[in-house]
């Protein structure tokens, strides 16, 4: 396992010879002068991670759909997907459906999700996947590491769902971990490390999540932003903000980072008000920070 | 001035105290860490209190305690040969993992106030060594930062305290601040104020247990509604605490 110091020091996207994979989607991205457009240059792919094709969308971006053919997650699975987003290139990467972790056999490791993602010199990622969902029993690790080079750009956001509500099983899941490290130029302007365990620690803990049940995560990036234009968009997106759900359905905080972005929280009762706010602060922030519309991803439904 | 290390374990039992002390200058009054924002929203009241600083101490409280043994083994056995990058990497992770602004800001605060007040006590090699490079000029876009946490476990080391009473120590004063901060924020009275945190020892106990298996790499954090109060403090309109 990587320590937190062997993380900051390390510049290239790692590789991870000591944890097995069994399925990999590895995605490169590169942005075509004679088009303006990017194009999905080459991909390796493994069952059960797929993806179709890469759609252009009217900016210009490629747009990719991740979709897991196995439904979702079991105890023991380990995979793994690569993004190399190659200069000046757009992409835009979601999902079909929710990502849904299944139910762990009691002998079962959890399963495993390692992403690892470099933007490019003037590159930009745009992900946007749909809630986790954690069934009753399961148990989940994600690791994620996201080196941006200079002028990178990226909106990325996680939801984490208290399970599957519709059935009243709320935080009824063993473990859910979640690692990110984002760099820029090499130095650490983000590291969350998340362990959600409702059984052993009280999830509605006034320290935790109190009576809110969704919980989301929202990093906004471009590197070479100088910190007083961060503190700009900071106060913007908090009047954005505001205008959203009422704290009792929603809070959000919005913050710099250390350098290079911006990172934004949600606490929600209910998962369409995180997704709908998500989508408002990605509009603005993608509008300061490029002049341009989010487009949001085409999807089936 | 020079001090030597603590000849005695009763020396060194009353200079832990004394560093641990809430009235040391070094500005920890001044900040809630969101605490003021929660109060502010109905969303922390007496009646959670202690429940509030339990959930604290698992999770932020089980991390600092982690990178504060982290900063004593720097300072115990690197020595003379203080290692000045590792030094400055343990304080680039800890700040990157807190997502408030003005929280890291507080505990950069709070740890370069710890830093210097220490230094002037007397002559330590590897405190020295962090106040130099505190010292140095920095990127602007990567500021360099020294964490309260980290700098009280260098400080510990360097002056060869035990690591346990440390770690200890540091959980206490940053239960006891918090405290402190709600006794001004709610109504909540001296005698109530130290029940909780007379109340709350064991957990602290249990905390630095906890924190002396963990490797940094197992850290993790997750309180998200004291996050969203520290992310949220600049937007309040009247404010008593600096965080």
């Amino acid at each position: 396992m990587l320590t937190l110091d062997e993380t900051t020091k390390q510049t290239q996207p790692a590789t991870h010879a000591a944890t097995r994979i069994n399925a990999s989607l590895n995605l490169n991205f590169e942005y075509e002068a004679a088009t303006g457009n990017t194009a999905l240059q080459a991909s390796s792919q493994e069952p059960p991670l797929k993806v179709v094709r890469a759609f252009i969308v009217e900016d210009g971006s490629a747009l990719v759909h991740v979709h897991n053919v196995s439904g979702g997650l079991l105890g023991g699975d380990q995979l793994a997907m690569s993004l190399e987003i190659g200069e000046n290139a757009h992409v835009q990467v979601t999902t079909t459906g929710a990502t849904r972790i299944y139910r762990s056999r009691a002998d079962a490791r959890p399963a495993i999700q390692r992403i690892d993602v470099r933007v490019a010199q003037n590159a930009c990622l745009e992900y946007l996947p749909d809630p986790l969902i954690p069934f009753a029993g399961s148990r989940f690790t994600q690791r994620t590491t996201i080196h941006l080079d200079a002028g990178a750009g990226l909106f990325w956001w996680e939801v984490l769902a208290p399970g599957r509500e519709a059935r009243g099983e709320l935080f009824a899941y063993d473990a859910v971990e979640m690692k990110t490290d984002i760099f820029a130029l090499g130095s650490p302007i983000a590291i969350e490390r998340v362990r959600v365990e409702p059984r052993l620690y009280p999830i509605a803990s006034p320290a935790r999540l109190g009576e809110y049940r969704y919980w989301a995560t929202f990093y906004i990036c471009r590197v070479g932003i100088e910190p007083g234009e961060w503190l700009a968009l900071e106060q913007h997106l908090r009047d954005v903000a505001r205008e959203l759900s009422p704290a009792a359905d929603a809070l959000w905080g919005i913050s710099t980072l250390p350098a290079h972005g911006i990172i934004c929280r949600c606490l929600a009762t209910c998962g369409r008000d995180a997704l709908a706010g998500l989508h408002k602060l990605w509009r603005a922030a993608k509008f300061t920070l490029y002049g341009t519309e989010a487009i949001p991803p085409r999807k089936v439904n | 001035m020079r001090a030597s290390p603590p000849a005695s374990p009763a020396l060194a039992y009353l200079q832990l105290l004394h560093l641990a002390d809430s009235a040391l200058p070094i500005g920890a009054l001044a900040h809630s860490f969101g605490l003021e924002t929660l109060v502010s929203s109905g969303l922390l009241k007496v009646s959670d209190l202690e429940s509030f600083l339990r959930g604290y101490l698992e999770e932020s409280g089980m991390a600092e305690a982690t990178f504060c043994r982290e900063a004593f083994q720097l300072a115990i056995n690197r020595g003379k040969h203080f290692s000045v990058e590792r030094w400055r990497r343990l304080n680039a992770s800890l700040s990157a993992m807190k997502p408030a602004r003005e929280t890291r800001s507080a505990s950069a605060a709070l740890g370069r106030n710890f830093l210097m007040a220490v230094s002037a006590l007397g002559d330590f090699p590897v405190i020295r060594n962090a106040v130099e490079d505190a010292n140095q000029p920095s990127n602007h876009q990567h500021p360099r930062v020294i964490e309260h946490s980290l700098a009280f476990g260098l400080v510990g080391g360097a002056l060869e305290f035990r690591e346990e009473s440390v770690v200890v120590a540091y959980l206490h004063q940053s239960v006891a601040s918090l405290v402190s901060a709600c006794q001004r924020l709610l109504p909540l009275g001296q005698t109530a104020a130290t029940q909780i945190l007379w109340n709350l020892k064991p957990s602290i106990i249990e905390t630095a247990k906890r924190s002396l298996s963990a490797h940094l790499d197992d850290v993790c954090c997750f309180n998200p509604l004291l996050d969203w109060g520290a992310m949220e403090h600049p937007a309040l309109g009247t404010r008593l605490f600096i965080s």
